[in-house]
């Protein structure tokens, strides 16, 4: 399926780990670590990329999940780090990254800024990818369990949902096998960020009717003595009954059809 | 006329000797694929000692196979050691002739037991060349009977012994062909020889060392990059030995839990999977039950090839709760839980593929060093309100309880809050280690991830080297072995006792203020935990406690060292490969079948599964609470 000779790069970053707050690999990252080993078919072809402050150590979960080399491109916290990613992989054909990262400065903003440096069409949200000949096709993750697809030509940058593919699990050999390679440090512009706190968003929740949970139990159902809302039903053929049903299901739209 | 004998007897018994030799060198080119192990050749004196105590120990549980196995043996090895001074020799002399007489009446009698026991075998028996054994033992024990008679009687039997000769030749020669090319070809009495070299050069040479019990995992040296056993040749030469000495009797099969549970594992086949990978092969030969699930399926085996994947199911490996019910109950003494660690060693640190909930596990530990991801400061919260004080570096305590994962766990908390009610009541000045406290990573270590293992260990070890105390105690049986148990050889050395031996001590000694009589109590039994009773030996200080607080305990037919496991050892409730059954809901019924109305458990992990057993059951009770039920404040 993956097109010999395609070069892929894979960004990534240490999340915090929201209960212990240690570093670990954030699942969007992983996803995307998955899909890249999947299109590149060699470790040669692919490039794992992070960009930051983070020490070695924060980064060995990729590692473990499969990437043999982790290029760091050391940088200020601050730093305003697409141009220089930019810069890292402007030969990669494929760029994939988590939709955003878990900490560091992969903000959901920055697959956006990397499409413009390096000109590139970006296809978000990314559940699969696939190559055909010289053009990517994904399959896009939307809310409620809708997709849609996407297609553009190579270059791409692509970024990928957490649930598109699992990583591959975690393995202490392989985690030992690995190499973190620090490149020369560069001094890059502050990222212009103006902090401001965020306002607490309350969305009570409605409740669809105000009866209690046993009078909404003694609505939905049935019994013989007539106490309840729902329906007993003892005439009729099967047709009959299952019309019962079916006249019910559609009521609820619970059917469509 | 019996010259000619007694030369054909001595030509028969070099021939034998020779095809023996051949065969053990023919064998022990299978065993030298294996790596190197630390075991001295002197270990060979030790053998008559451990074979008349510590194999016949397990083997005596079974008083009728005993018997049979002690005339067979004996008598077989008396005539073999009279053959080769007499014949071998060439002594001749009819007071040894005499003496094999007797020795070869007593095989035969002892062949006769053993062919009845295979009259109406057990299921857990192997069948195939199993079944011959009895014919093969009664034709050379009547056929050395038969020599010894001839030599003895001189001319008596006139025209007659010239026949019988050759009848007595051809037992000894049919009969003996099974122990002399036994060995070479993979035989059943190949056990007999790998047997007694396997009690020399056991693995776990400290079982046989006085009193402590030898359970404890053995660490892998991760920085030289062992990662455990993938092929049957990364196995020690003394581990591919010991499955040789398996003698198919499937007492393990019996005791298994997952066996019985009908997942995809039968220790005993196991085993002898284990073997047919050492000598390369489809295992054509093995007659016994299969994995459950599995019949029929043909693997190849290969030295030098995978073993799981090929020879084994993953699902196999996964399904063992590391309950050591099979090895407490093999007479041969052979380690069936080393061997599906390492096995799982292998697959954990180099591919990560631990199924079910045990990968998300394995991340947690490395996340937040709790098995389930919860937030160390939470671990005490259930303490909050007891007036437990968290031991501060410089401070001192006489008891440091550690609460373990169950702490995490709302019915569990119960059972420590009760805990600490009694330890305060009996005065003992306690302190917990708050939120300081991470696993100790026995989940880790029985799903193989040896690394995770060790990294836990080295920060719990670090953690307690920060604070001062006497005494640790803790009610988790898991906790309790790995710092008892496994710590000790990575340099953390600790006074640790369990809750059980703790109570014991108090009620023992009046320590505990306890009401007068109540009410009459509930039948209860007592489910014991392996990582207690089999890994321990601890199955004395829980019934101790009953007697301190006037509980009679009915037994279930499974308990103390036999007891059977609740189905949460060794991670395979993380895992949680399918069966016909769960292991919890057969423990229950055996706790049904007592007729109690209570259960009493002694570890957090046994608590849960038994409370997730559905329908009407036996209410599942604490010790702890038991004991603080029975407080009189
Ligand atoms: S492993 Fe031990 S208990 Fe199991 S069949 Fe072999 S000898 Fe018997
Ligand atoms: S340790 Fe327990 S579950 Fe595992 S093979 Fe032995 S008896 Fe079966």
């Amino acid at each position: 399926m993956s097109t010999p000779m395609l070069k892929v790069a894979v960004l990534v970053a240490p999340a915090i780990h929201p209960v212990s707050g240690r570093p670990c690999t954030h699942p969007a990252d992983s996803a995307a670590l998955a899909l890249g080993l999947k299109l590149a078919g060699s470790s040669e072809r692919l490039t794992v990329l992070y960009a930051g402050a983070a020490a070695d150590e924060a980064l060995a979960g990729y590692l473990a999940q499969g990437a043999s080399c982790v290029t760091v491109l050391p940088t200020a916290e601050d730093a305003d780090i697409a141009p220089l990613l930019a810069a890292q992989i402007a030969d990669a054909e494929l760029v994939l990254c988590g939709t955003r990262a878990g900490g560091g400065q992969g903000s959901a903003l920055l697959p956006y800024q990397l499409a413009e440096e390096l000109e590139a069409p970006l296809l978000p949200d990314a559940l699969s990818v696939a190559i055909k000949g010289g053009s990517v096709e994904i399959e896009q993750f939307l809310p409620k369990g809708q997709r849609r697809s996407l297609a553009a030509a190579l270059p791409v940058v692509v970024t990928v949902h957490e649930r598109a593919t699992p990583a591959l699990p975690y393995s202490h050999a392989r985690k030992e096998a690995g190499k973190v390679r620090r490149l020369m440090p560069v001094a890059a512009k502050a990222a212009e960020w103006r902090y401001e706190p965020g306002g607490r968003r309350a969305r009570p929740l409605v409740a669809a009717s105000r009866a209690s949970g046993h009078e909404r139990m003694l609505g939905a159902i049935a019994a013989d003595d007539g106490k309840t809302t729902g329906l007993v039903v003892k005439q009729g053929d099967p047709v009959e009954k299952a019309q019962v049903l079916l006249d019910y299901l559609r009521d609820h739209q619970l059917v469509d059809f | 006329m019996t010259f000619t004998l007694a030369y054909a007897l001595t030509g028969l018994f070099w021939l034998g000797a020779a095809l023996l030799s051949l065969g053990l060198v023919r064998r022990a080119a299978l065993w030298r694929q294996g790596r190197a192990a630390p075991v001295a050749l002197g270990r060979l004196i030790t053998i008559p000692k451990r074979y008349f105590v510590d194999l016949h120990h397990v083997v005596a549980r079974d008083p009728f196979i005993a018997k049979a196995h002690v005339a067979v043996a004996g008598g077989a090895v008396a005539v073999l050691a009279l053959a080769a001074l007499n014949y071998g020799l060439m002594l001749y002399l009819p007071a040894l002739d005499a003496l094999m007489l007797l020795a070869a009446l007593l095989m035969l009698a002892g062949a006769m037991l053993v062919r009845a026991r295979r009259k109406a075998p057990p299921a857990r028996l192997s069948k195939g060349a199993w079944n011959r054994l009895p014919k093969s033992l009664l034709l050379f024990s009547i056929g050395g009977a038969l020599a010894a008679l001839l030599a003895l009687s001189g001319d008596a039997f006139g025209t007659a012994a010239q026949g019988l000769a050759l009848l007595a030749l051809a037992g000894l020669a049919l009969g003996g062909a099974e122990l002399a090319l036994g060995i070479g070809l993979g035989g059943p009495m190949k056990h007999a020889v790998a047997g007694l070299l396997h009690l020399a050069f056991h693995p776990r040479q400290d079982r046989f060392s006085g009193d402590k019990r030898s359970t404890d995992l053995k660490p892998l040296d991760l920085a030289a990059k062992d990662y455990g056993v993938e092929k049957p040749s990364d196995f020690a030469w003394n581990r591919l030995l010991s499955f040789d000495a398996c003698v198919q009797c499937g007492k393990c099969e019996a005791a298994c839990p997952a066996y019985a549970a009908g997942q995809p594992l039968n220790p005993k086949k196991l085993i002898q999977d284990m073997v047919t990978g050492m000598a390369a092969g489809s295992g054509p030969a093995y007659a016994g039950n299969p994995h459950p699930g599995q019949a029929g399926k043909v693997r190849q085996g290969d030295p030098h090839q995978p073993i799981v994947g090929g020879l084994l199911d993953p699902e196999t490996l996964w399904s063992c709760t590391t309950c050591r019910a099979c090895v407490e109950e093999c007479p041969m003494l052979i380690e069936h839980v080393d061997t599906v660690v390492s096995l799982r060693r292998h697959v954990t640190l180099t591919r990560g593929e631990v199924p079910g909930k045990g990968r998300e596990a394995l991340a947690n530990l490395r996340d937040t060093d709790t098995v389930g991801g919860y937030p160390l400061a939470a671990r005490y919260h259930w303490a909050i309100d007891l007036n437990v004080p968290v031991l501060l570096p410089g401070e001192h305590t006489d008891w440091l309880l550690m609460a373990g994962e169950g702490a995490f766990d709302m019915r569990y908390q119960r059972a420590l809050r009760a805990l600490v009610k009694v330890l305060k009541a009996a005065g003992l000045k306690v302190a917990v280690l708050g939120e300081v406290e991470p696993d100790c990573g026995d989940l880790a270590r029985r799903l193989g991830d040896e690394a995770t293992f060790q990294q836990l260990a080295g920060k719990m070890m670090d953690t307690l080297g920060r604070y001062r105390f006497n005494r640790i105690v803790t009610p988790d049986p898991h906790l309790f072995h790995c710092l008892k148990n496994e710590y000790p050889v990575l340099g953390g050395r600790y006074d640790v006792e369990h809750h059980s031996q703790v109570l014991a001590d108090l009620l023992e000694r009046g320590a505990v203020p306890l009401k007068a009589d109540a009410a009459p109590l509930p039948a209860t039994t007592y489910h014991d935990p392996c990582y207690l009773g089999r890994y321990n030996g601890e199955t004395d200080a829980p019934r101790r406690v009953f007697k301190g607080i006037g509980i009679k305990v009915v037994e279930m037919e499974r308990s103390g060292r036999k007891g059977r496991c609740c189905g949460w050892g060794g991670g395979a409730s993380f895992t949680d490969i399918p069966g016909e059954r769960r292991i919890p809901d057969m423990r229950m019924d055996d706790i049904r079948a007592t007729g109690a109305e209570q259960v009493a458990v002694a570890c957090p992990n046994c608590t849960a599964m038994l409370e997730g057993v559905v329908g009407p059951r036996p209410e599942v009770v604490e010790l702890a609470e038991l004991v603080a039920a029975r407080l009189a404040v």
